[in-house]
């Protein structure tokens, strides 16, 4: 359908999805799928079951919308803006709920057959997982914007609905913090 | 020498966000401030930390359930390529007329909804009087005369606009409610993201879980949230005391707080920027001189900051 191996989507697949080309479409969702997922689980405390329900919400709202897409601002902005809303939207929803155990979570962010040949390492992933979590929502999300799609910051602030100043503020605070948690 | 310190710039700073004089004061800083030095060193710390994380991949069912949830998608017939010019124009004429001058209306039981583009909708709720006035990517408007509307838009920020008798919503990524009475006033409920209202220069921002009123030849009031005291709210409807507003206040209702501090007198303005320091400590580079002077720069800094607890 087109090139997808850059950064930034072809602009050919996303007309073909304006037209209601199901390949194209599902092409697309090839492309950003784990970058997606990956915000979402990583947002959720490695919660899988709601990642997975972000990560469909977010293309479901994708190509209903699509069309709006015109071009003149970058997919990737476009599409981390529906990501910023549904993560904050389902944070919003599941604040009165019961937060799972970290531990219960755990097993979402290993790598098959890598615990026993790198225990060190995945202890300090989760060590850093724990610590992402413990951010205040607005901080995560810039975050980890900035680290799984190294979005610029004038692509944040219009993802984040933001000035830049304040994407360099929550990114500063952000990282500060997590220093911080994981000297603890 | 006084400077200011940039914690606020330090990812900014080692992103190499930073040009000209903001970069030149940025190292002048860090050359003499051992505070900032050591915070640019926790931020490089948490730069790295996050470095370790990998990508985690999505998993293989998702697709299906995707694929489940979406509608057949309708293909765009092929014979509009070979349209005449003229046909065109008629055409173009023809949607122009139906969608960007004609009233839509809905009686006591019947409601209607309308795509705004690509970027949303909008449900019309029974005895509504509303027109599309502009339709195009780069600006959708509409004018609600009277009654209600639901919008949910997906789309960056002021591409949706309401034009009502008392003010302009401007869409800044949300859902939201407006309602619009017989006198021209509105009610404004916000569900996600934030909406700004306006009027002649008078702005009030309301975030998700807020609402705000509005009045003919007095635009915007103060906007407040919905779990807020009802003397509180009482207080803003009827324009109450203000102490009662002062008193009725938490943290969260810094929101209303922040937005009368430009709205009363100067001797009042006082005992408001007092309420707001007690609930929630004043953050780096807000001072009370400044704020109480009413400094745009100053209050635009301090809301980024109180907003993190709204």
């Amino acid at each position: 359908v087109a090139d997808l191996t850059g950064r930034e989507v072809n602009a050919d697949v996303v007309d073909s999805c304006r037209l209601g080309d199901r390949d194209a479409f599902h092409a697309l969702y090839l492309l950003y799928k784990d970058r997606v997922y990956s915000v979402a689980l990583y947002f959720f405390h490695g919660d899988r079951a709601v990642a997975a329900d972000v990560t469909q919400q977010v293309f479901l709202k994708l190509i209903t919308s699509i069309g709006q897409f015109r071009g003149d601002a970058g997919f990737s902005t476009w599409l981390y803006r529906l990501i910023v809303n549904e993560c904050m939207d389902a944070a919003r929803g599941r604040k009165s709920k019961v937060v799972t155990s970290d531990r219960a979570h755990m097993e979402a962010f290993a790598v098959p057959g890598s615990q026993e040949e790198d225990y060190a390492r995945t202890q300090m992933v989760s060590s850093v997982r724990s610590a992402i979590s413990a951010l205040p929502p607005k901080f995560r999300i810039a975050v980890l914007l900035r680290y799984f799609d190294e979005l610029s910051y004038e692509e944040m602030a219009k993802a984040l609905g933001c000035s830049m100043g304040t994407v360099a503020s929550r990114l500063s605070r952000g990282h500060k913090m997590l220093a911080e948690l994981l000297k603890a | 020498m006084f400077t200011k310190h940039i914690s606020t710039q330090l990812a900014a700073h080692l992103d190499g966000q930073l040009t000209g004089a903001e970069l030149r004061e940025a190292e002048e800083h860090l050359r003499t401030c051992v505070r900032c030095r050591e915070e640019a060193e926790q931020v490089r710390s948490g730069m790295t930390i996050i470095k370790s994380l990998e990508s985690v991949e999505a998993p293989d069912e998702l697709w299906s359930s995707i694929e489940a949830g979406l509608q057949p998608v309708p293909k765009r017939p092929r014979w509009q390529w070979v349209l005449t010019p003229a046909v065109v124009l008629i055409l173009a004429g023809i949607v122009w007329w139906r969608s960007a001058s004609s009233w839509i209306e809905t009686n006591s039981t019947s409601r209607k909804t309308i795509s705004i583009g690509q970027i949303g909708t909008v449900e019309i709720e029974p005895n509504t009087r509303v027109r599309v006035v502009k339709d195009q990517p780069a600006e959708h408007r509409l004018t609600l005369a009277r009654g209600e509307i639901r919008a949910t838009i997906s789309a960056p920020p002021k591409l949706f606009f309401v034009d009502t008798p008392s003010g302009t919503a401007v869409d800044l990524g949300c859902a939201y409610s407006l309602t619009t009475e017989e006198d021209g006033s509105d009610l404004l409920r916000v569900t996600r993201g934030w909406v700004s209202l306006q009027w002649k220069g008078l702005e009030s921002l309301v975030p998700a879980g807020a609402s705000c009123r509005t009045r003919p030849k007095a635009g915007p009031g103060i906007p407040y949230f919905d779990d807020a005291s009802a003397p509180l709210k009482r207080a803003l409807e009827t324009e109450g005391p203000l102490a009662v507003i002062l008193t009725e206040s938490r943290k969260r209702d810094t929101l209303t707080l922040w937005h009368l501090l430009s709205r009363v007198d100067f001797g009042d303005r006082a005992r408001v920027f007092d309420r707001i320091t007690a609930l929630t400590p004043l953050p780096a580079g807000v001072t009370r001189e400044r704020a109480l002077a009413l400094d745009r720069q100053t209050l635009d800094h301090w809301r980024e900051e109180l907003a993190w607890t709204w």
